[in-house]
């Protein structure tokens, strides 16, 4: 396949080559592709996106764990409101932080750590039990982050008042309260490593500016289209059934327990979409949409490969925005809906994927497994 | 398909080899003129009996893989190590009058033998699959898909299909090249001498068509890792090169070429047990977060490099090995990071493939 990419990479500068001979401007694609300035786009991304994403989420995770230490002080209603509130305020943030798999997050497995999903309820139950649990354990990754939040501070009861017992009155209580600190201690900690290194590995990160599997560009690139896959096959196809023959696994969602599935995957495409865009809060910055610009990058059928990219995030979006929370209960209820939104994200996955990658030069170095 | 652009370029490389063209000192060098084709198309080329060994090697692949279904038979994968009793499913193997233990390691004649019996009895406990409870378990994301993995969480069908890459062909190809000299070159029996029909079946093995990697239709064992790590290690290019131009050198008696390919392919072999294993460490990365297929990733990984001991011409020394194989957690399921990761480290240094162990 990655050969594949390289001779369609070939093929299509070589196309594109014959094609600018019509004109009289002697610029072909290759070059004007070549000559983009990479080093800004990486200031950009870097300065006005990845960091601002990566504070605004550590300052969400020091909120929670704030609360949580403030709710096992003396669990009440009002604080187990408090926590759920910031609990939700930190998972919403993390969507537009799970983007930046490469260096520092990298180095601390960043992704998996915070968001494996679905929770293992067993796992969590015994660690909570046994009183202890080793963070570094695989096996545990799916009973700890934000996915073991999301079950311990909104599922553990049928409502609040349930909940609020099982870290009031429960046999378990004050092991329960021990875990969830634990867990938002080791999410704090996490991210207080990646805010860090980040302060040093900016440079580093900006000056990677080539176009190889270990550039910038390159690492970005692969993780913009791994987090997307993500979006596409876990929040949204594996609950719905696209991997299971059709029978939907609606207890599979992100953010089965606190209900917010749909709003956190809409936030997520937006992410998503932002980086590509290189847009943030202040504006809208060099990103992978002017690249391809002055690729002159192409669709297969001759039409900006930019424009369909970015009408296809408008379809993908409009498409989540018709879902509604629970999920889990859309995929029961109406589970057309939510396949033919996986449809229009898969669509995109191959502009991004394929045409986009092809188109500069980029190899996707993770790969699909072999089934066996 | 993936290797087409270089197989363009390595085609346009293949040409007309001339050897001491050149007068430099009063040594007579020996001159030698012959083609070296593009594809392993030579006239009096055989290795029928590879063939049909990796075929006998497919079968008992597939029938380890219904141990996640219900109880599989030992008996009759046992026999179809030794081709006793019409085992195999397709009836000309049956009656071929070669078999698979013969040419195996001997240290893995008796090694495949604990490995099926572990998978049979893991196949036979009807449990599901957790840490230390043998049975069968699913993928999260998937549950048709599904692996029989011990209380430890070895897959032992992995085991058996990594153990038969190691302990058969990877042994075959090291035993064949390393005693190439000693085979007679000059004597044509059926068509060919002993010399070529050795080569000729060290080729088969390997498992690719005549016209790899151009072609890549019905690849097995290491024809199919070979490309699945080429982009970290160009395997595919390397081996296919060497079998040629060593095949048209024995031919033509041209010795000195004969040995330069043996080298290529001695170390080719050698440095594809670490870089299969380093294609699992991506694999298990892949499905970091599912147990079950992680252990299974990690149970490929494992036979890799387990595997690497079958081959006598390994670089790896044997004190080196069980380091190795001493990185690997006692039980798959208590597995972290940390460990994978040193493991990715450990088996890419001695191979070089520091460089590119993220990529293979």
């Amino acid at each position: 396949m990655r050969k594949l990419i390289y001779l369609a990479l070939v093929a299509a500068s070589t196309f594109a080559l014959v094609q600018s001979c019509k004109k009289s401007n002697t610029d072909d694609s290759t070059k004007a592709a070549s000559s983009f300035d990479r080093k800004g786009l990486l200031t950009n991304v870097s300065a006005n996106i990845i960091i601002p994403a990566y504070t605004a989420y550590q300052t969400s995770v020091v909120n929670l764990d704030a609360a949580i230490i403030a709710f096992n002080a003396a669990p009440d209603a009002a604080k187990l409101a408090t926590v759920q509130t910031t609990f939700k305020t930190a998972y919403l943030q993390w969507q537009s932080t799970s983007e930046f798999e490469f260096g520092p997050a990298a180095s601390v497995s960043l992704r998996v750590n915070t968001n494996t999903y679905p929770a293992s309820v067993d796992q969590i139950n015994a660690n909570v039990a046994a009183g202890t649990y080793n963070p570094s354990l695989l096996a545990n990754l799916a009973a700890k982050g934000l996915p073991a939040l999301d079950y311990l501070l909104f599922g553990t009861g049928a409502d609040n008042t349930a909940i609020l017992a099982m870290y009031t009155t429960d046999v378990n209580a004050a092991k329960r309260k021990t875990y969830i600190a634990a867990l938002s201690t080791e999410l704090k900690t996490n991210i207080n490593t990646v805010v860090t290194a980040w302060a040093s590995y900016k440079a580093t990160f900006i000056s990677a500016d080539g176009t190889d599997v270990a550039s910038s560009i390159g690492q970005l690139i692969n993780q913009l289209v791994y987090d997307y896959e993500i979006l596409k096959n876990f929040e949204i196809g594996v609950p719905a059934g696209v991997q299971s023959q059709g029978a939907a696994l609606p207890q599979k969602v992100q953010a089965y327990y606190s209900k917010i599935s749909v709003q956190l995957a809409i936030a997520h495409i937006q992410a998503i979409q932002n980086l590509y865009l290189g847009k943030s809060s202040v504006g809208d910055g060099l990103g992978l949409d002017d690249y391809l610009v002055q690729a002159n990058a192409k669709s297969s059928n001759g039409t900006s490969l930019n424009d369909n990219i970015k009408a296809q995030f408008a379809a993908a979006l409009a498409k989540l925005q018709t879902l509604s929370d629970p999920l889990s209960t859309n995929i029961t209820t109406n589970q057309t809906a939510v396949t033919s939104a996986y449809t229009e994200l898969q669509k995109l996955t191959v502009m991004l994927k394929t045409d986009m990658t092809s188109s500069l030069g980029i190899l996707i170095t993770y790969g699909d497994n072999d089934g066996d | 398909m993936k290797k087409t652009l270089c197989a363009l370029s390595f085609a346009a490389a293949v040409l007309v080899i001339t050897a001491g063209c050149k007068k430099n000192n009063d040594t007579t060098e020996p001159t030698f003129n012959y083609d070296v084709p593009a594809t392993y198309n030579f006239s009096n080329a055989n290795f029928a009996d590879a063939t049909t060994r990796l075929g006998m090697a497919t079968e008992i692949g597939n029938l380890t893989k219904l141990a996640t279904s219900g109880p599989i038979d030992g008996p009759k994968i046992k026999a179809m190590l030794t081709n006793t009793g019409a085992p195999f499913t397709t009836a000309v193997y049956n009656t071929s009058g070669i078999q698979l233990n013969d040419q195996f390691a001997p240290a893995f004649k008796t090694d495949v033998l604990k490995f099926i019996d572990s998978l049979v009895a893991v196949s036979a406990t009807g449990k599901v699959a957790s840490r230390n409870v043998a049975g069968v378990g699913s993928a999260t994301a998937n549950a048709a898909t599904k692996y029989a993995l011990t209380g430890l969480g070895l897959n032992y069908a992995q085991v058996i299909n990594k153990g038969l890459m190691g302990g058969f062909v990877t042994y075959q190809e090291a035993t064949i090249m390393g005693n190439i000299a000693s085979y007679d070159n000059n004597t044509v029996v059926n068509g060919s001498t002993a010399m070529e029909h050795a080569w000729d079946m060290a080729f088969g093995y390997w498992g690719v068509p005549i016209d790899f990697p151009t072609n890549k239709t019905g690849v097995k064992f290491w024809g199919s890792y070979t490309s699945q790590v080429d982009a970290g290690y160009h395997a595919n290019t390397i081996l296919m090169n060497a079998f040629l131009k060593g095949r048209a050198a024995i031919s033509a008696k041209d010795t000195k070429t004969v040995a330069a390919q043996v080298a290529i392919i001695l170390d080719a072999f050698d440095k594809l047990g670490a870089a299969g294993a380093l294609q699992e460490v991506q694999e298990a990365k892949a499905d970091i977060s599912d147990n079950i297929v992680r252990n299974s990733r990690m149970s490929e990984m494992y036979g890799f490099v387990y595997g690497i001991k079958y081959n006598p011409k390994r670089t790896l020394t044997d004190a080196q090995h069980t380091n190795l194989l001493s990185l690997f957690p006692a039980n798959l399921y208590d597995l972290t990071l940390t460990q994978l990761n040193a493991l990715r480290d450990a088996v890419a240094a001695p191979y070089g493939f520091d460089a590119v162990k993220d990529l293979l």
